[in-house]
């Protein structure tokens, strides 16, 4: 059965800076299946924005560049099709909602405007037709007296209205594919469980694929279908929720299952060691996650863990569970 | 933003341009009237040679517009002719102020309109070139052409024009011709060396302006929900990015039309021998053609406060954040 809607493979992507080649995104590979609800989970700074943009080619280039890998949808590698088929999936087929509203919407546009803009360029919609789809999408997203409101600026709207608007707009052409590169996190706490009821909405009464990016184990607990464990750029854990939560088997998985339902104690607990956050310019040879870890085998350091299959659907890129090593045990090193 | 605000707002505004307007013309009244030379004194050496005694002519021109007036009736008189819209009469030119200026309005006009629209266009074409293909040659090469634009000083460039374009390669004339019709082809070409002198430095300056502010609204995030969306590059900067870029823009080519062009264009008439209001009004400052200087000063002053209070209407139209109240 292969209702694989967005596979990526392989993906690497560099960012030249003065500094040196940071290796953002340093070849993940993993699917999306039609109709789940997909959550990239790490840490700040992993690379899980750096995956989304490159799924539309996104990416600020300078300094940002794709080095290899396939973004497979549909029939067309999304790295290396023409712009203008491009052009047709981005907010078409697929669309993307961005961490901060605030400054992801135009100042000097009505929200009304900024929605209608890809009725009108995908729908090829007429202003009127355009403008009365935006107010139910408005009204649809929970934006209260959105007749009144259609016409109003950014500015005059509250951060949770805000990514509301950002939310109707993404909406607007019936995508395929949802990516939210952490919607909440700008957002206050009672804001944020009121977006995330917008997002389980869609999961449930739509059955949108979503890609949903956050830091946060706590924020997709009981919205995800299935995780993806970032670590300094690369993939650690892939596996359903269930698989991730209940039987959560990279040791950073478990450090940051430890930690919920607090954020700031994830830093409390993995920072302590100095000089020990990967830095992505020169990552360890062997496993990213080797300087900071508890159990770690004298082969980390060196060697980099392949994925391996824990359980059917759910795979570990870590030397402990790999065949060669898995009778040795957890035992800390 | 409530129609009512900003009702209020221009009221208020044009009150204070009123007031200034008044305040200018009354400076300048005092410092030209205040002075050691009657203009009748003026007045009297042109018609000297043809009449046998001075003193009957100046007696007679000094009666003839109220010079032998104490100056604060003279003040009062004028003030209340300039509001009922008689402007005095020019000595110099021995016509109504009025005529004077109905007359030569126009030459300045298309001066500094077409000057204005050279240096925007140009500029603002210049700008979002340069910043969509920032550090390129041929970013590189307009930088280097702005900055020699904005620091060659206009009356000198007005010259080396002259100098190339006409006296050598006789291209074009070396005077504006006053016989030309207003709204020809020819008159266009005998306008392109002015422009040129004129509208470089701004032209220049914009274009250093709108790369600058383009290149800071390129990344913006907008800039990437804009593409996120699917619309093409030419929509994103021209639109979104654009659109943002421009507000700053707006203000800084209005503010220029009152000041550098205003002061420009006085020494461009002069240099290219364009018989508009800085040119006349020149004429007259030596003539102590009193009442046509402080018309035109007039003219400048309102021009300057109106253009001000366009800027900000502009402004608020198009930036929907600004509130006045
Ligand atoms: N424009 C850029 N220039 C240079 N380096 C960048 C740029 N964008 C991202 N990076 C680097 O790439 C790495 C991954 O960044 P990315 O933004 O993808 O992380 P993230 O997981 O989304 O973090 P966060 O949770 O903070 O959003 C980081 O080390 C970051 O410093
Ligand atoms: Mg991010």
């Amino acid at each position: 059965m292969d209702n694989t809607i967005l596979k990526v493979k392989d993906l690497k992507v560099h960012f030249f800076t003065r500094h040196g080649v940071v290796k953002a995104v340093d070849g993940d590979s993993f699917d999306m299946r039609r109709g789940e609800s997909l959550c990239l989970v790490g840490e700040s700074g992993c690379g899980k924005t750096t995956v989304a943009l490159s799924v539309l080619r996104l990416l600020d280039s300078p300094p940002g560049k794709i080095m290899g890998g396939e973004i497979l949808y549909g029939g067309d590698d999304l790295l290396k099709c023409p712009d203008d088929r491009l052009r047709q999936i981005r907010g078409n087929k697929i669309a993307m909602i961005f961490q901060d509203p605030q400054s992801s919407l135009n100042p000097v546009f009505t929200v009304g405007d900024q929605i209608a803009e890809q009725l009108k360029l995908h729908l090829k919609l007429g202003h009127r037709e355009a403008m009365e789809k935006s107010l139910r999408l408005m009204e649809q997203v929970g934006i209260p007296r959105a007749a009144e409101r259609i016409n109003d600026y950014p500015h005059q709207f509250s951060g949770g209205m805000r990514q509301r608007v950002m939310i109707a707009a993404a909406l607007s052409c019936n995508p395929e594919i949802l990516i939210a590169d952490e919607p909440t996190t700008a957002l206050d706490t009672t804001v944020k469980a009121q977006i995330m009821d917008i997002f389980r909405d869609l999961k449930r009464e739509k059955n949108m694929s979503i890609l949903f990016i956050t830091h946060d184990m706590g924020t997709v607990a009981g919205f995800a279908d299935r995780i993806v464990v970032m670590y300094g750029g690369r993939i650690v854990e892939t596996g359903s929720a269930l698989d991730i939560f209940d039987h959560p088997t990279h040791p950073y998985t478990r450090g940051l299952l430890n930690c919920l339902p607090s954020v700031s104690a994830i830093r409390d607990r993995l920072t302590p060691i100095p000089g020990a956050i990967p830095s992505l310019i020169n990552p360890p040879k062997g496993c990213v996650f080797d300087p900071r870890c508890e159990c770690r085998l004298p082969l980390c350091a060196t060697v980099r863990p392949e994925e391996v299959v824990a359980s059917g659907d759910h795979t570990v890129a870590c030397h402990q569970c790999a065949p060669s090593v898995v009778g040795e045990g957890h035992k800390p090193s | 933003m409530k129609k009512g605000g900003l009702q209020g707002y221009v009221i208020r505004r044009l009150l204070y341009a009123i007031l200034i307007a008044w305040g200018v013309a009354t400076c300048t009244f005092i410092l030209l009237r205040v002075g050691p030379i009657s203009p009748a004194d003026k007045y009297l050496a042109n018609m000297s040679a043809r009449t046998a005694d001075p003193s009957q002519v100046v007696a007679a021109v000094e009666a003839r517009y109220g010079l032998d007036k104490p100056l604060y009736v003279q003040y009062f008189d004028w003030l209340s002719n300039l509001a009922r819209g008689d402007w005095g009469w020019s000595f110099s030119t021995s016509m109504p102020v009025m005529e004077l200026i109905q007359k030569h309005w126009i030459y300045s006009f298309q001066l500094i309109l077409l000057s204005m629209l050279f240096s925007a266009i140009l500029g603002i074409l210049i700008g979002i070139y340069s910043a969509v293909k920032p550090y390129t040659k041929t970013d590189y090469l307009a930088t280097f052409f702005s900055f020699i634009g904005i620091s060659v000083p206009n009356f000198w460039l007005g010259i080396m024009l002259i100098l190339v374009f006409s006296v050598q390669l006789g291209w074009f004339k070396t005077y504006y011709d006053t016989g030309l019709t207003l709204f020809s082809l020819a008159n266009l070409k005998a306008l392109v060396l002015p422009v040129i002198t004129l509208g470089t430095g701004a032209m220049a300056g914009y274009t250093r302006y709108v790369r600058s502010a383009m290149l800071e609204n390129l990344r913006k995030e907008f800039v990437r929900t804009a593409r996120a969306k699917g619309l093409p590059e030419r929509v994103v900067i021209g639109k979104h990015v654009f659109r943002n870029a421009i507000l700053p823009i707006i203000t800084i080519i209005m503010f220029d039309l009152s000041g550098v062009v205003f002061g420009g264009a006085y020494l461009t008439e002069i240099i290219f021998g364009i018989p508009g209001l800085g040119r006349i009004s020149f004429n007259a400052v030596f003539a102590s053609d009193y009442p046509v200087v402080i018309t035109i000063t007039l003219i400048g002053a309102l021009i300057v406060l109106l253009t001000n209070l366009a800027t900000d209407i502009v402004y608020t139209r198009l930036d929907p954040r600004i509130r006045y109240d």
